[in-house]
Formats: C-alpha cells, structure tokens, sequence
C-alpha cells in the first residue's frame, strides 16, 4: 500500500494506521484503502499525485514495505523529530482554533443525538474525523474527542438495540447515516482503543489529565511512546524547517541522504507540505552528495518535487522552478552520461536498505535505479506548453519564455541519446514505447518550424555533447538537413510504433513537407495514410494536429497555385466557421450550448501556444480567394440557364457574397472580407483588372513568402477565370466574337485565349466552335432548352441514379462478388486524382465515366450474381 | 534528318527506360533490351560502331548481367571481347564443366519420374488432387518428394542455361506434381518466363493469367508484397502487350483493373508510356468502341494526374492535347515522341501505327472544337503536304464518318456540329434503364 494515497485531510484512522500496524500487522492494508475509496472529494487531486506518484522512482517503494521495514522507518524518523522537538516552539494559535472547531463539531454531533439525526451525525462524524488528524499530538488525539466517539459508540449501539425492539422503521437518509457511522465508528475506534478505554474506566480522571497532555510534551509518557514513534508530516515539515533556520547544515552527510530522501517522499502529496522548504532541503542534499548513486537519488527526488509545484490543473509551474528542474534534469543526464554503470529504468527493483548504497554484485552490470527520465522530459515539456498558454503572446516575457525552448529540445535530444544507449544492451529490456515518447517529443518541436530554425537548433544541441557520441536513430552527419532528420526521425517512428504515435509522426511529417512547399508528397503520403477515415477515432490532441496538417496542405497548393485542390483541402476547416476551435487557436463563444466549466478547462488546456499557431486571416483569405474563383465562373454558367440545378463550392462564400449584395452601400473594402467580396463582384462583371487591384492590395499576402510570385499567379488565375465568367456571361448576346478581341480584353495570348475556348467547348461548357480562318468563336444558337425538356433530363438523370442506388444497395445485401469490391477500389483510388483533377475537365468526364462504369458494372458484377 | 538525330540523341537518351525498367525484370529478360540497345548503335549503312564508348558500356552491362548465369559459353566469350583477350581464362572451363556435370546429376534424379509421366496408364491414374496424386506415385512407383523438388532444381538451372523450352517442360511436371506453396508459385513465375522468352505468347498469356490469380488470392493479406508482385507482372507483361495482338485487349484490361492501375501510379509511373501508346494505338482496332473511349479517358485523368512525377514526350502528347488543347504543342511532342518510340525496345515496332493514330486524334478533337479549317494550316498540323493531307481527311471523313466537308474552292473543311437533340440525350440516358431494372429484380427474386 503506498503511502503516497494518503490525501492531506485523510481521516484520521488512517494517518493512525501505522500505529495499529503496531499492534495487528496485516489489519491495516485493506482499511487505508477503503479510506482513500471513500475519499472522493480530493479525487482529482489525487490522481495528480498519483500519476506523479507512478513516475517517480518511488511508487513501488510503498508497495513493497512489509512489516519489518516499515517499523523500522517510523522509528527512524521519529527519531528525528524527538530531537527536534525540544527545540519546537508550537504556534499556539492556531491549534487553539482547531480545537475550536473541534469543539463546535463536537456539539453538532451531541445536538444530533439528541434529536436521533443519524443523517447529521455521519456528515459531522467525517468532519471530526477530518479535524482531529491536525490535532493528533504525538498520535494522541484530544481528549474531548475521545469522549465524544466514546460517546457516540455506545450511543450507537443503544440506538441499534432499540432499532431492533421498535417495529418502527427509520427514514432511509437516518438509516443510512446510522449505517456509515456504525462502520466508521468500528475502524476508527480501533486506532484509539487505549484512549477510549482509559476513558471508559474513568472518565473523570480522564479529561481531568487533559490540561497537561495537550501542551508539547517535551517527554512522550511511556504509554504513547509508540504512538509517538510516528511520524506525521506536519511535524516532519516543522522539524526541517527549524532545522534549516537553525543552520544546523550539518545534519545533512552523505550517509544521511537517503533517510532525508524517504522522509521527503513519504510526505510527498500531503497536503500541509511545505514543497518549498523539500526542495531547499534536497538542494542542500544534492550538495553534499558525493556518490554518483546519492546524485541521481537526490537529482531524481528533487526534480519530481518541483514538478509537484505545479500540480494544479490551470497553474503552470513557476519560472525559476522550471529553469532548475531544467537544469537538474540535464546534470542528471550528464551524470547518467559519465557513469555508465548507474542506470535510470522504469520498473527497477528499489533499494530497500537506507543506509549502505548498492553496490555492483557480481555478474550485475549495472546499479540500476528505478525512474523515468522520458516522463521527466515530458513532463517538462508539458509544464512550459502551459506556461506558454498562460503568458500574453504578444508581451517580450512570452519571447523570453520561449527562448527556453532551445534549452528543452537539448535536453530531450540528451534524453534520446540516453535512451538508445540503453537500447543497445538488448539484457535492459527498455521499451521501445520510451524511446518513441522521446523521439515524437522531438518531433513535436520541429516539426511546425522552418528548416533554418530546425537548423540551428540541432548545432545547439549536437554542440551540447561530446564529438565521440553518436545517434544511432539520427546520426550527427545526418541532422544537417532539417528535412533529412525529419524523415528519418518519422519513418523511425513509422516503423517502430504503431496507433497513434505512428499517425501522428505521419501527421508531423506531411505538415513539414507542406510547409516546404512539397505539395504532391505532402498530398500523396496524406492519401496513402487512410487517415481521413480513421482520424475520428483518434484523440482529440490528434485530431487537432490532422486539422493543422489539412490546412497547412492545402496552404501548400494554394502557393502552389493549384486553387482547385487548395479550396477543396480547405473546405473542410474553413467551411465549418469554427477555424479557431478546429485548430485549437482560441476558444469559440458559444452562444446556445452549454458548456460545462470542466469541458471549458479541457478545452484551455488544448491550446496551442502562440508561437505555433497557422495565422487565421490569412487562412480564411486563401480559403475565400480560391473560393472566389472557383464560384464566380459557375455562378456565370448557372446563372444563364435557372433550370440547371444549382451547385454550391462553397457555402460560405456564397453566404457571404449574398450579404454583400444585400448591402445598398458599399464603402472602400476595409478587411480582408471586404476586398475578396468587391473583387469578386468585380470579376463578375468582367472587370479582372479591378479584381486583380482589390486581391493585390491585401495586406496579409506579406506573410507568405515570395509574395511577388503569389500576386503574379493570382493574376494570372484571374485573367483566366474572367474570360470564363465573361463568355458564360455574354455567350447568348453574340453571334460571333473574335479571339483577337477576347486577348485584347483579358490581355492574354491569343493562343491561350484560343486554349481556354477549346477547353470549354470540348468539355460542353460552351455552345460554339471555333472557326480557324477567321479566328473567331461562333456561337451557336438553339441550344437553350424548354423548360420541359430540361425536366426530361433531370427526370431521367434522376432515374439512372436510382437505379445505380439500387444496385449498390444490392451489392451491399449480397455482399458483393469480388468484382463488386474491385469496383469499390477503384473508387477509393481514384478519390485522390479523380476528384482532385482537373475543375471543368475532370468533373463533366467524371460523369460519364460514373455512368459508363455503372452499365458496365451491371453486365459484370449483377450478371454474375444472376448466373451464379 | 542525321542532323536532327545527332541533337536529338541526347534528349531521346533522356527518355530512355531500360534503367527504370531493368530492376523489375529478370536477367534474362534484360538481355534482350541490351541487345536491342547495343544494335541501335550500329549504324544501318556501313555497319560501323558510332559510339565506341557507350558500346562498351552496353557490353559490360551485358557481362555484369549474364555473368551469374550458367550461360557460361557466351559469358566466356563476352569477357574476351572485352579485355580484348583470344582464350578464355579457365575458370570459364571449370564453370562450364561444373554445369553440365549438374545438369546431368539432375537428369538422372528426374529421369525416373520424365519417365513415369510419359507413361499413359500412369497419367490416366492421376487426379486432380495433387496429395492423393503424390500418394499413388509413392505407393505404387516410389516416387519421392526429393524428387519432385529434383525437377524444380533441374528446371531452375536449364532456365539459367538459357535452355528455356526444357525448362518449361520440367517446371510444368514439377507444378503438377509439388504440393509446396512457395515453390508452385515460383515454378508459375519461372513459367512464365520461360514462355515470354520462347516468345510462346498464349501460354505466355495462360501464365500470366495463373500469377496475376496467385497475387490475388495468395498475398492478400500482405499488400506491399502484393505491390512488388504486380509491378513486375506489369513490367513482364509489356512483352506480350507489344509482340502478340490477341494478348493487348486482355491485357490492357488488366492494367486498367484498379489494383492495378494504381500499382502504375504508384511505383512505376513509366509504364504510363507504353500504356498510352497501347490505348492510342488500339483505336479503331478495338471491338468494343466504348471500352477504348473509356480507356482513353483514364489514361488522359491519369496522365494529369502523374504530371508531376512521370513526363515524356508521349504522355506529353497526351497532356497538349487533351488537357490543354495547345495543338501546336502536340505537333511538337508528336515528333519528338515518334523519335522515342523509334529507340525503345517495345515500341520499335509500334511507331507507325502511333503516329498514325495520334494524327487521328489530332483531326478528331480539333474538329470537334471548330466549325472550319484551312486545309493548309491542317496539313501542317498533321505533318504532311496539302495534296496528302487532303486525300487523307478524304479517308479520314469516310472512315469514320465525320460530319464533314472540303470546299475545295477555299481550301477549307467545314464542319457541321448538330446540336445533340434533347430527345436523343433523354433516350441516350434511359436506354439501360429497363435492362439494369430487369437484372436487378432476377438478382432480388432469387
């Protein structure tokens, strides 16, 4: 049973405990835990501390005390605090306070049995339970509070008795209440048995010896002496705290370290300790340690202390805290690093005796102790991710914070070669789990940065260690080139993790190709990794990563100048309108839902600090851009024929574009918004020159890089798709319309001009042709259809697809032939191209082929179900 | 037309295939890519080596590839040739000695069971199960696994010889008799191989068939082997695809298949080349017009969609002029594609006929686009002189029934577009109705 379970305001028994262990060994166990079952109040608290707990090097050390050692360690410290008791002036008042309270409880408790309120008395009963554990002098409890419990169990008793005569049944809240103090009462009096029975012979004499007993006994009286031998934390903080003003350093020698060290874990997660005053004490420690065994005990001890520091749920861990622990982790590493026989491993069995260190036994090759410096590192990392959260992004304090982020990819780089160096003795057994938490902690760091950045940083660190090491993962001469070391370090993890560490090294690695402008890796390895249809059942940390890594791809193409592919990338985020939350950039008001406070808390905690963040205007800029170019010329061609069903790209564009035509007055634009929607209005009517005007003077294109180029394709993109809109526009008003006027319009080549043309009227865009000798489009007139025999179409359009609805669904019942699922396949396949193709082309030749494949499908697939 | 050809040798070199090709093949296959290369060299006239340099190179490819071979003789002779050496130094003699004294151990190991198969009364006892098949040669003929595995070693090693006939036979009675997965399914490889090389194209095709069966059914559940597997079937394919006419309709059929067209995209984008002037050279020649227009488009949506990994002058072709309708572009890629064809193994014989088809293409998309074309401008665009080019369209409009005229007069051909009929359209997409319905409810009936 760890002792670490013990929540500060435990109940009183259970600090008590040890002291029944006394005198029933094996008792005890089974009770501390129900203890800290009923103990829900402080549950989350705890499992803080219970996680932090399991990290340290120390969580088994609970389990495995037995009997004999467990003796032998109260003695130890209470030793200790003996001695310091004769020094120990107590602060009065406040224990007379809690006496007060006491009292008062007290009362209640009377009150209610007198009214025979079990419901009270139980709620008052833990409330005792609770305050007296700050009272325990010596592990005697005040006197007035044995009377009480004294009281209250026979009482009790009474009460079951006549509850047993009485037909009468009590009330289900009293027989509850009455229910829980009867078996409170039963374990809770056991710890105080003496008392109670020293009570019961004599009352009087009793409470009479009161006045004496509560002042600080300079000498425990022989009857409590071994109640005295306990030590609870209070007094042990006490005791170091007298010991460090007295400036009595001495009392911390080597040989004493780990006596220091235990007492120091034992009240970890109390809740009175005094955190600061440990790590002062451990500091000193760590000064005067001298075996490399003693360091890393203390370096170890000493950095989970600091941790706990910031164990709240919204506080980060102070600066200074950070800085040290930070620094100690790498002194322990560098320790780690020169004594090779000393090894830091999760799962070590724990030195059990404090007073001779081990040593390497024969055939051992290591000393091994028990510990994770992969949950240290990540811990770290984790406390300056939220340090980051908190700090205003746009003050100088948040650039210094981040300046530490240099410090800590050393380490965690140190970490990593710390790891494989284990990994290379196959007898250790390390899990490759560790090393794959260091390395993808690694990856968390570069992989959003720029290679220049990725650059500098991996000199630093290769500066930090000595020439004669190297990574075996991502060798020295390797990491020069940031998206070498990447893909090493991803297809790393690809091969050797798997679930959702494997996504996200896949994630890490596409988002760095995209942001290096590698658009058909990025896209070709996002297709291949099936991950659009399993990322739903990722964590929403992963999630959030896959959206980051969408919208960087489709930032990508757009650079690029694929519009078609970058506004379908996109849509997904961007259509939504809840970019921020999507992007864990900003927490969204919700105005209709309710939000509890803990999902809001979970949500602050996702987060991602400033300096990672994807610039929102410039996302939705790109995202309307491509938008507007995409929709403006289908709005042209579907606004000629109202028949025609209506296609939407993106509704949020349209949306837009809606409320900027319902305006009666339109200003200068003035944000973003403004200039793509008076652009897009522009290009409608075949102004592209204006249009272009209005996209160029967006301010927000200076983020990107090679601005000149990317204001050069848009023009370009622009000149293209006002031709288009114009000859969709104004196709039924001419009869003929020559090339050499249209590239005199749009200012383009003749010869594109003539491209653009022969591109529409092969896809059925555009009834015309061209006529070579005259270089001039001719229309053709006749084509528009009757309101009828659209209808017909759509009627039989509609009928097709019900059937090829219904073969699917028969395909589904029957389950399919292997020529169904070959089918299927295909389609899966194509997703990437097909569908991302080209914008007319692709999208008429699609069509047909959906259809061709469909009959064919019938002869194949249903012919053979009806044969076979 | 030689001075072209000097400046053009460097860009068609570019486009040379045999490196790409040459990992997914086997050694024996190569040869003849090499030898094929070595003779592009010869100049047809005088019969002189032009490039002395690289004809060494190509003789040294050929070494380095046969010298793991058991084809010991030609080996021999390859190194004289190129250390310039009149004997062979012995070790060739030895090697030589080592592999008939092998090949006649086997012969003896296998000599037994030869014998038993060409037995009727022995054949007529065998089954279709093969367990019960090794059962019965056991008990009644003492037949023994070793020498059944004995015929896959001698089969294996005449294959190495180079004495592909013979190893076919012996591969064929070792698949009969063996009941070891692994090596049933390399003796169908070995097969296969053997019948390319032989140039047997239906037995080819009959192999081709059983390894694409086996890739299918026996590695489905290890995708990347399944990747390995289908791009070297592809890779062995392209020999019956280009050298058998029966064998193209089937197999570009395969290549369209979805497994394995995305094998193409994904680990050999090249092979788009030989599929492009598969598809463009089966036109008209297709039975089926819907089944090419279909492949057609694939191969354009493809096409584009491996722009950015895999270009040539073909595909090139294919990008100008049915993505980006730049004709002028096409004309360009038209000719530099003809000199590619001219210098690959494959396509060697193909030329023609592509650029005949192509032409085709040409004619057919553009006057699909315009309503009137001067005669000169598309002679030009063809590549031919204006008298051909007329008799051609002649042809052409006949042929296929072009909705078209040539005023003479103006030297012009007119083209007249009728509007497709909106009753035609509404016909033209209800026709398969009825039948997919009627199929649909026998499936459901049932």
């Amino acid at each position: 049973m760890s002792r670490f379970f013990r929540g500060g305001d435990d109940s009183s028994s259970e600090s008590s405990s040890d002291e029944e262990e006394l005198y029933s060994g094996d008792e005890a166990e089974p009770k501390v835990a129900k203890d800290v079952a009923v103990d829900s109040d402080d549950e989350s608290e705890e499992e803080d501390e219970e996680e932090e707990a399991s990290d340290s090097s120390d969580s088994d050390a609970g389990a495995q005390k037995k009997g004999l050692s467990r003796f032998l360690l109260d003695q130890e410290s209470s030793e200790e605090e003996n001695s310091d008791a004769e020094e120990t002036t107590k602060v009065k008042s406040a224990k007379d306070k809690r006496h007060d309270e006491l009292d008062a409880t007290i009362a209640l408790i009377l009150n209610g049995q007198k009214i025979n309120d079990w419901g009270s008395i139980a709620n008052e009963f833990d409330k005792l339970n609770r305050q007296v554990v700050k009272l325990l002098d010596g592990g005697k409890a005040p006197k007035a509070y044995i009377k009480c419990i004294a009281e209250l169990e026979d009482f009790m008793n009474e009460t079951q008795a006549k509850q047993k005569v009485t037909p009468k049944k009590m009330n289900a809240t009293n027989a509850r209440g009455l229910n829980t103090v009867k078996q409170r009462i039963k374990k809770n009096n056991k710890d105080y048995q003496a008392q109670i029975d020293a009570f019961r012979k004599n009352s009087d004499d009793f409470m009479e010896s009161d006045e004496e007993e509560e002042k600080p006994a300079p000498k425990p009286k022989v009857r409590f002496q071994d109640f005295a031998l306990d030590a609870t934390a209070e007094e042990d903080d006490e005791g170091f705290a007298t010991v460090g003003k007295g400036g009595r350093a001495l009392l911390f020698t080597p040989e004493s370290i780990f006596k220091h060290l235990r007492t120091i874990l034992e009240s970890r997660g109390k809740k009175n300790t005094d955190r600061l005053e440990q790590i002062k004490v451990m500091e000193k420690l760590f000064e005067v340690a001298v075996t490399p065994y003693q360091k890393i005990r203390v370096l170890m001890t000493l950095v989970s202390a600091r941790f706990d520091l910031g164990s709240g749920a919204a506080t980060s861990m102070p600066l200074e805290h950070w800085k040290a622990s930070e620094r100690e982790l790498s002194t322990l590493l560098q320790i780690l690093e020169k004594e090779k026989d000393h090894i830091v491993i999760e799962g070590a069995e724990e030195w059990e005796d404090d007073d001779k260190p081990p040593t390497l036994e024969g055939g051992a090759k290591y000393i091994k102790v028990p510990g994770s410096i992969v949950s240290f590192i990540e811990r770290l990392d984790d406390e300056l991710t939220r340090s980051l959260q908190a700090i205003d992004p746009h003050t100088s304090e948040y650039i210094e914070r981040l300046t530490d982020e240099g410090s800590l990819y050393n380490i965690i780089f140190q970490g990593l070669l710390y790891y494989e160096m284990l990994r290379k003795d196959a007898t250790l057994e390390v899990p490759q789990d560790s090393l794959n938490r260091i390395i993808q902690r690694r990856l968390d760091h570069i992989y959003f940065k720029p290679s220049q950045v990725i650059k500098i940083l991996e000199e630093n660190s290769w500066k930090q260690v000595p020439s004669n090491i190297d990574s075996s993962i991502t060798p020295r001469n390797e990491t020069n080139d940031a998206g070498q070391l990447i893909n090493t370090v991803c297809s790393y993890l690809f091969e050797n993790s798997e679930g959702i560490i494997r996504a996200r090294a896949m994630l890490c690695q596409i988002y760095f190709l995209a942001l290096h402008d590698d658009y058909y890796r990025a896209r070709d390895m996002m297709l291949t990794s099936h991950l659009q249809e399993s990322i739903a059942n990722f964590d929403i940390n992963s999630q959030i990563l896959y959206n980051r890594t969408l919208v960087q791809v489709g930032l990508c193409a757009f650079r690029k100048g694929l519009v078609y592919d970058a506004q379908n990338t996109l849509q997904e985020i961007c259509g939504s309108g809840r970019q921020k939350e999507l992007l864990a950039q900003g927490v969204m008001i919700q105005r209709y839902s309710q939000v509890t406070p803990e999902q809001e808390r979970l949500e602050k905690q996702r987060q991602l600090p400033f300096h990672m963040h994807i610039n929102l205007e410039l996302l939705e800029c790109v995202y309307l851009t491509c938008s507007m170019l995409l929709e403006i010329p289908l709005l042209a061609q579907t606004g000629s024929s109202p028949d025609v069903k209506k296609r939407v790209i993106s509704k949020t564009y349209r949306r837009m574009l809606e409320y900027h035509e319902r305006q009666i007055f339109t200003g200068p634009p003035e944000n973003t918004r403004d200039h793509v929607m008076q652009a897009s209005k522009a290009l409608a009517a075949g102004e592209w020159k204006k249009a272009t005007h209005f996209i160029h003077s967006i301010k927000i294109w200076e983020l990107m890089p090679d601005t000149d180029d990317i204001k050069a394709m848009l023009a370009k993109q622009i000149q293209e798709e006002g031709l288009r809109t114009y000859l969709f526009t104004y196709a039924p008003f001419y009869d003929t319309l020559a090339v050499e006027t249209l590239s005199g319009m749009f200012e383009l080549d003749s010869r594109k001009v003539s491209a653009v043309v022969s591109k529409m009227i092969s896809h059925e865009e555009l009834a015309a042709a061209l006529d070579q000798v005259t270089e001039t489009v001719i229309f053709r007139k006749g084509v528009e259809l009757s309101r009828l025999q659209s209808l017909a179409l759509t009627l039989s359009d509609k009928a097709s697809a019900l059937i090829e609805t219904n073969e699917r669904t028969l395909e589904q019942r029957t389950q399919g032939s292997t020529n169904a699922f070959n089918r299927k396949d295909g389609r899966g396949g194509q997703r990437g191209g097909g569908q991302r193709g080209g914008r007319g082309g692709a999208r008429t030749g699609g069509n047909t082929q959906r259809q061709a494949g469909g009959t064919q499908f019938t002869g194949g697939a249903l012919g053979a179900a009806v044969r076979g | 037309m030689a001075s072209t050809t000097t400046n053009d040798s460097v860009s068609v070199a570019d486009y040379d295939l045999v490196r790409k090709l040459a990992p997914h093949l086997d050694r024996h296959m190569i040869f003849p890519l090499l030898e094929f290369s070595a003779g592009q060299l010869v100049d047809e006239e005088t019969g002189d080596i032009k490039d002395e340099k690289k004809a060494r190179e190509i003789n040294q490819a050929k070494f380095a590839l046969l010298k793991k071979t058991d084809m010991t003789d030609y080996v021999a002779n390859l190194y004289c040739e190129l250390e310039g050496l009149k004997e062979p130094p012995t070790e060739y003699a030895d090697r030589k000695q080592k592999v008939f004294s092998q090949l006649e151990k086997y012969e003896q190991e296998t000599s037994k069971i030869t014998e038993l198969l060409a037995q009727d009364e022995v054949v007529s006892n065998l089954r279709s199960d093969k367990v019960a098949n090794l059962e019965y040669l056991k008990k009644d003929h003492n037949v023994t696994i070793e020498m059944v595995d004995a015929l896959y070693d001698y089969g294996n090693l005449q294959y190495s010889c180079g004495n592909y006939a013979d190893a076919t036979e012996l591969l064929y009675r070792f698949r009969v008799l063996s009941t070891d997965n692994d090596k049933v399914a390399f003796a169908t490889w070995g097969r296969l191989a053997c019948e390319i090389l032989n140039m047997n194209w239906e037995s080819a095709m009959e192999e081709l068939q059983k390894v694409r069966e086996m890739i299918d059914t026996k590695l489905a559940n290890n995708p990347l082997a399944q990747l390995y597997h289908r791009t070297s079937l592809v890779h062995w394919a392209l020999f019956p695809l280009f050298n058998y006419d029966k064998a193209r309709e089937p197999l570009l059929e395969l290549f369209f298949s979805a497994p394995y067209i995305n094998t193409i995209q994904a680990n050999c984008p090249w092979i788009l080349r030989y599929l492009t002037v598969a598809v463009i050279t089966n036109r008209g020649r297709a039975k089926n017009i819907g089944v090419q227009q279909k492949q057609m488009k694939d191969i354009v949506r493809i096409v584009k969609q491996e722009a950015y990994e895999y270009q040539d002058p073909v595909t090139s072709f294919v990008h100008a002029l049915c993505i980006d309708f730049d004709f002028e572009e096409a004309q360009q890629q038209l000719t530099t594609a003809e000199e590619i064809l001219r210098t690959d193994f494959f396509l060697v014989a193909h030329a023609d006929d592509f650029v005949d088809s192509a032409r085709h293409l040409i004619f057919e998309s553009y006057c699909k686009i315009h309503s009137r074309i001067s005669l000169k401008d598309l002679s030009a665009r063809l590549g031919l002189n204006a008298e051909d080019a007329e008799k051609w369209i002649v042809n052409l409009i006949r042929d296929t029934r072009l909705d078209a005229k040539i005023d003479s007069k103006e030297g012009t051909v007119v083209m007249n577009h009728p509007p497709s009929s909106v009753y035609q359209q509404v016909i033209e997409r209800t026709k398969g109705g009825f039948f997919r319905t009627q199929v649909l409810s026998a499936a459901v009936a049932r």
